[in-house]
């Protein structure tokens, strides 16, 4: 009897000691497996927030200090009135050199400054080009080609809807006293990121051929990539002097 | 791993939950102020000039 009761009490000891050394066992690979899933968890978690601060922290940054750097140039303006300094605004560069209408783009003004480096365009403005084709400036009642750039997404996406601009549609670009309302002839949907061409003076691709006032805006295509280019030309149709209430010109009201 | 970080937080369950959420929100502050803004211009998905490069 006693035999046997030590033999059934080892048999249980073995069989309660046995399991605990194989789960410790399994328990290693589990532990591994699990490790590596919340990892990939995790991964997967991060990516998804990259999303959201892409799409729409970012905005929330640009549209604050887009805003901020607009407020400054608009106080400057109304500063110069009061002052009645000779000096125009817009010879400037520090701050931005005006605002740009595209009333089927979008109802904001956009602040256009100088440069197109994303330290400068990352604050939700229009930048025009210095760099590799140097744009020319309305200002300057030089024959050229005003050229500028801006973000399709994040960053403000002032050019979100730049698919929405079509022929004959006006682009305006403000300034402290002149309103330049140029009409759009040409859209390019899509082109290489290395045709610098569309900047040129007198931009072919677009069918002109004579020297004359054009504004390009460029930004990315398609929409959440940066793939290709996408091309709005217009022509200068006539300047307008800013009155004392600033009365738009009749394409923006 | 994250059950690790739970059993080695002091306090009950709900001290923990405050915790993990305090550690939550000082990893995405990390993300979206230091590693995303840095991440952003390696990736392609922001460039939108014509250029030479």
């Amino acid at each position: 009897m006693a035999a046997t009761t030590d033999g059934t009490e080892e048999h249980t000891a073995a069989a309660s000691r046995r399991p605990p050394a194989r789960r410790r066992g399994m328990g290693r690979i589990a532990t591994a497996v699990s490790v590596f899933g919340e990892l990939l968890i995790t991964a997967g978690l991060v990516l998804g927030l990259f999303v959201v601060y892409s799409l729409w922290w970012t905005n929330v940054i640009a549209d604050r200090e887009a805003a901020k750097q607009a407020d400054k140039v608009r106080d400057i303006w109304a500063h110069q009135d009061d002052e009645d300094s000779g000096r125009p605004a817009e010879f400037d560069s520090k701050n931005g050199i005006g605002f740009l209408h595209v009333p089927t783009m979008s109802g904001d003004d956009i602040l256009v400054e100088k440069g197109t480096t994303s330290k400068i365009l990352n604050d939700g403005v229009a930048g025009y080009y210095t760099d590799p084709v140097k744009a020319t400036l309305p200002t300057s009642g030089k024959k050229g080609n005003f050229s500028l750039a801006a973000h399709r997404d994040g960053h403000g996406a002032e050019f979100h809807n730049i698919h929405k601009v079509e022929k004959g549609d006006p682009i305006v670009f403000e300034t402290k006293d002149k309103w330049y309302v140029y009409k759009v002839y040409g859209v390019l949907p899509e082109t290489s990121k290395y045709n610098v061409k569309v900047l040129s003076a007198i931009p072919k691709e677009s069918g002109k051929t004579k020297a004359g006032h054009y504004i390009t805006l460029t930004t990315c295509t398609p929409v959440y990539t940066s793939r290709y280019r996408y091309i709005v030309w217009g022509e200068l149709e006539r300047v307008e002097k800013v009155d004392a209430e600033r009365t738009p010109p009749q394409e923006l009201r | 791993m994250y059950g690790w970080i739970w059993r080695h937080l002091p306090g009950n369950a709900w001290v923990r939950a405050l915790i993990s959420l305090a550690l939550v929100v000082a990893v995405v502050y990390v993300l979206f102020n230091y590693v995303f803004p840095w991440a952003e211009p390696l990736l392609p998905f922001n460039d939108v000039t014509v250029d030479n490069q």
